[in-house]
């Protein structure tokens, strides 16, 4: 459509609808840059501040006026650097092993409560619930005493069990959300078109529920890499410390002086594959956290 | 447990026939490891020292070491103790004592104050490795104008005119937090009182000795300091670093603190976060006095070792302390760390004075440091004073002592909630 | 923040008017094939469902064997029977009082402002045109995922008197000299920590308001639209009723997450200067003071009033938990 076919009121009516819509356009803009900078800037402070050197972080200033790798320096390759990195392993280890345990766990679980029926069901869910709900300081004096007297205290699969508790409940009711979602039918309709149980399942059924098991993954490893109670309770050496709990151990260049760089480096090392998982998987972590269709 | 100890042994490496002792470690700079590497060079395959690292302030260090200990842990060769824990990890058995012969070579020239740290019930329960005190640091301009000769006594009433006087701000640690309990104690100890009268009785008979002329002098000059303003706007929350912060800058006048404080001016004049003449305007004295008539109690600190009743290997342990805790090996963490020894000998090697001119001042104070109060209840004890005596301006000094004194018999009688 | 509730449950209307009648299975006679179902069934959920028995149940019944003993870990032959003496202690002391009601008084402000803030932000991520729909998305996850001891740090690094900049940030206000500590009276710093767990929550209960904004009919509201009521209107005589059930979940678990808090409180302030909070009590007496009796009562009561809490919600909102079979496809 050309301009010159219009007359003067249709093309001014355009004109105005273009400007709204422009004006809609930046509207928007300014929400999200608001947005983002409400959600980014404790972010940007402290990877500001873990750029400081220990006498600039009086400075009262937000960033640094000689920007220094030091800190950095100090956890990766200086003195630091066993007590930092064995945690970091740690971390990843058990966040991950727990996460796997509880999405194999709960994917059964949540296939048996969308598919099956049978008796205690509802129980299955309501102790889920009531798991997820638990204050974990509770359980910390028992676990810890229990531990110790079977060998667990300060070892991989010490943390990892009680990560369980934290994690299986949200993936089964995750997972439990989505697998309701799924079209089963179309499992028998292959059936009926000549494809055995299996290739059904595998052809079908996995493609549907993988995204969901996925991004149950995502949602518990948050969470496991999250936990700091167990974390300070249930471990004292390199061999199982997180890192949440291992920042209480960094200290300044002597005992006395505070660890605010080197804690502040730390921060940001942990932080950047919960960013990384974050922009990669966006569509999918929303989708998980909102599956749990709302009904009232 | 036992999986825990195969973790640890199967990262060892190849020299698997030599027995590993693990020591437990205070953050530091480093120093502990490189003498665990030495002495572990010197045993020629006798033992290996493999350290593990405590957390960062002494209750954390002190809670981790009491669960593990508790639980008859065996891999509890060799720790770093505060002192004024050992009490409470000593009463119940879990200290191993050391044999006479260690005990003899590991404390030949220990200075006083330090020794006093190591023993419970009259027994050397630990033995010293480094001895650490406050000393009274000033700036010798704000000296000069009010015209305070520093070689002879100095008290706290001095101090806070001067600060009035001149508009400044006193360094000193009002935090809710270790450092308080360490400020007081000293407070009280120079003006002659004691915290606890009778440290060693059980829980339900101590008494505590808050509520006396010492003591309410010591709470008059803390509530002075704090609803003055005299300890800055951040005392409330500040401790030996932030006080030394304070002290750097434009109000800094004096300040009471542990040696660190010298490298790590020295350092930040370098990297030019502060003046580059700075340190030359910072002096040095013995720790201030409650009142004139008295002697200066500076606070001490540092670090003993102890050997754990549940250690397999106590034998070798014992010889490994011996080797730790060396003259030489005092003096090169001094040097190196800025932890200052509890050997006297050490001392006199030149490298320390070029590092620390300030070390005969150290040496000074550590022979008339008092320690906290030696009990099993310590914690108790020292967290109750935290509570009540923090924020410093909240400070009553008719009031808080006493209450303070049955607040901790309450909650020694286990009849309050901490 | 030690665990997040992360997913909506299943709220479900009584029996689902579903079209299709599920399978139709529901009431039949338990015949073979339902037996062997329910044994398949108990096969496929039983090991989650033991896992989180055990990891629970166990320390819960041990937790209450222990605080009805005297029982310092260091002075382990001291032991003793007391019974219910301890909860006599807990409850005639004041500091568990005062740390009740800063644990309710962070329970109410955090979630009345996060159910706000949320609610904007799942409005903006609803409404969000194309171009800024993802990125908006991705940077409130951020504040999500982030460990919630680092955004302590941050916050606490933050306001510091000593390693911050928002003394200096704010000095221009009239009446504020710049030189607060934050950390040294209840009130300012109860508002930093309030602060840093409203950054780091609200995502959560933005993501859930925005399942329950999908729910509401689009038409619904447009007709609305056409009747000629103010988008205030529609928002309170429409869109909000209908979003009841989200709104009453959000509220129910961040409120019971928000009454577990321990991580921020104890990296910024220790509980010191009137901000002790209950998880902290109870582990500064079991885990500091070893104190495992008394301690263990501590964490019974807590555990107790979450539960409490729990029930009322769940009773007072009619919340179906279990929801049922096949009602959605």
């Amino acid at each position: 459509m050309s301009t010159e076919t219009l007359t003067p009121e249709e093309a001014e009516g355009q004109r105005r609808a273009r400007r709204a819509k422009r004006n809609t356009s930046i509207g928007w803009w300014v929400i999200t840059i608001v947005v983002a900078v409400w959600c980014l800037f404790p972010v940007a402070s402290i990877l500001a501040t873990s750029f400081k050197t220990p006498g600039e972080l009086s400075n009262g200033k937000f960033l640094p006026d000689n920007p220094s790798t030091s800190n950095y320096e100090e956890i990766l390759v200086g003195d630091s650097q066993e007590l930092f990195l064995s945690a970091l392993w740690n971390s990843i280890g058990i966040s991950i092993i727990a996460t796997l345990i509880a999405v194999v766990l709960a994917t059964l679980c949540a296939y048996a409560i969308a598919r099956l029926d049978f008796p205690g069901k509802k129980i299955v869910l309501t102790v889920s619930l009531m798991v997820s709900m638990f204050p974990v300081i509770s359980l910390v004096t028992p676990l810890f005493n229990l531990w110790r007297s079977i060998g667990l205290y300060d070892t991989w699969p010490g943390l990892i069990i009680p990560y369980l508790s934290l994690t299986l409940p949200i993936a089964i009711w995750t997972l439990a959300a989505f697998f309701q979602q799924i079209p089963w039918e179309l499992e028998q309709a292959a059936q009926v078109d000549g494809a055995t149980p299996l290739q059904a399942f595998r052809k079908v059924i996995v493609p549907l529920a993988a995204p969901g098991v996925f991004t149950t993954a995502i949602i518990a490893f948050f969470i496991a890499w999250n936990d700091f109670v167990y974390g300070i309770s249930l471990t004292s050496t390199e061999a199982a410390r997180p890192v949440p709990a291992a920042l209480a151990f960094f200290t300044g260049a002597s005992q006395f002086e505070s660890p605010t760089g080197a804690i502040s480096a730390a921060a940001i090392i942990v932080t950047i594959p919960v960013v990384l998982l974050v922009m990669l998987f966006q569509k999918q972590i929303v989708a998980g956290l909102t599956s749990g269709a709302v009904k009232g | 447990m036992m999986a825990s100890a195969a973790l640890l042994l199967a990262g060892c490496g190849p020299a698997e026939d030599t027995p590993v002792l693990t020591w437990y470690t205070n953050p530091d700079d480093g120093g502990q490891a490189a003498i665990a590497q030495k002495c572990s060079d010197a045993a020629g395959g006798a033992y290996r020292i493999e350290t593990s690292i405590l957390p960062n302030d002494a209750a954390s260090q002190r809670e981790q070491l009491t669960r593990r200990l508790a639980a008859g842990d065996t891999s509890m060769d060799i720790m770093s103790l505060d002192p004024p824990f050992i009490p409470e990890l000593a009463e119940p058995g879990f200290l191993a004592v050391p044999p006479s012969e260690v005990a003899e070579a590991t404390t030949r020239d220990t200075l006083e104050g330090a020794l006093a740290g190591a023993t419970w019930r009259d027994t050397l329960v630990t033995v010293p490795f480094w001895a650490n005190t406050q000393l009274l640091w000033y700036r010798k301009s704000v000296v000069e104008e009010a015209g305070l000769d520093m070689d002879g006594p100095v008290t706290w009433d001095q101090m806070i005119q001067v600060a009035r006087d001149q508009d400044k701000e006193l360094g000193v640690q009002g935090a809710r937090a270790e450092a308080m309990t360490v400020w007081l104690n000293a407070l009280i100890e120079s003006g002659g009182g004691q915290i606890i009268e009778n440290p060693e009785a059980p829980a339900d008979e101590v008494e505590i000795g808050l509520d006396s002329d010492a003591g309410r002098k010591a709470a008059e000059i803390i509530s002075t300091i704090g609803t003055e303003g005299l300890g800055g706007p951040g005392l409330a929350t500040q401790q030996e670093n932030e006080a030394m912060l304070l002290f750097q800058g434009d109000s800094g006048s004096f300040m009471v603190n542990w040696p660190f404080v010298w490298p790590a001016t020295n350092a930040s004049a370098e990297d030019g976060a502060v003046p580059a003449d700075l340190p030359e305007d910072i002096g040095w004295s013995v720790y201030p006095r409650t009142s004139g008539d008295t002697e200066p109690a500076p606070p001490l600190g540092g670090i003993n070792l102890g050997v754990g009743a549940a250690s397999e290997q106590q034998d070798l342990a014992w010889d490994a302390v011996e080797c730790i805790v060396s003259p030489e090996n005092q003096t090169e963490y001094f040097v190196t760390n800025g932890n200052p020894p509890s050997s006297a000998s050490a001392f006199d090697d030149p490298s320390v004075r070029e590092r620390f001119p300030m070390a005969e001042t150290i040496r000074e104070s550590l022979e008339l440091a008092a320690p906290r109060p030696q009990t099993p209840y310590y914690n108790e004890v020292s967290t109750a004073i935290q509570q009540r005596y923090t924020p410093p301006a909240s400070v009553d000094p008719e009031t808080t002592p006493a209450e303070t004194g049955q607040f901790i018999q309450e909650v020694l009688r286990g009849e309050s909630l901490l | 923040m030690s665990s997040i509730p992360t997913t909506v449950p299943a709220v479900d209307a009584e029996a689902p008017d579903d079209p299709s009648g599920g399978r139709g299975r529901r009431k039949a006679p338990r015949s073979e094939r339902a037996r062997a179902e329910a044994r398949l069934g108990w096969w496929l959920a039983g090991p989650a469902f033991f896992i989180m028995v055990a990891v629970i149940f166990y320390p819960v019944l041990q937790a209450f064997w222990d605080s009805l003993f005297s029982y310092r870990l260091t002075a382990p032959e001291e032991r003793e029977f007391v019974g219910l003496s301890n909860y006599g202690v807990i409850f005639s002391d004041p500091v568990f009082w005062s740390a009740l009601g800063v644990t309710t008084l962070i329970t109410v402000v955090t979630v009345f402002v996060e159910l706000i803030l949320g609610f904007m932000l799942a409005m903006v991520m609803h409404k969000a045109i194309k171009s800024t729909r993802g990125l908006v998305r991705t940077v409130i996850l951020v504040p999500y995922g982030i460990i919630t001891v680092v955004s302590a740090f941050a916050w606490y690094y933050m306001f510091s008197i000593d390693s911050g900049y928002i003394n200096n940030w704010f000095s221009w206000v009239p009446g504020f000299d710049g030189q607060l500590n934050w950390f040294a009276q209840g009130g300012s710093a109860l508002f930093v920590i309030m602060f840093s767990e409203i950054w780091k929550t609200t995502p959560f209960i933005s993501l859930l308001l925005l399942a329950g904004l999908a729910q509401v009919p689009d038409d619904l509201s447009e007709a609305a639209a056409v009747d000629g009521a103010s988008w205030w209107q529609r928002l309170w005589r429409v869109i909000l009723p209908n979003m009841k059930a989200a709104i009453m979940v959000a509220v129910l678990f961040r409120a019971l997450d928000a009454f577990r808090v321990f991580d921020s409180i104890f990296i910024m302030t220790n509980g010191a200067y009137g901000t002790e909070v209950l998880s902290l009590l109870a582990y500064r007496t079991s885990i500091g003071r070893l104190e495992i009796g008394l301690g263990s009562a501590i964490s019974v009561v807590l555990f107790l009033l979450v539960g409490l809490l729990a029930l009322i919600a769940v009773k007072g909102f009619n919340v179906d938990l279990a929801g049922g079979r096949g009602g959605r496809k």
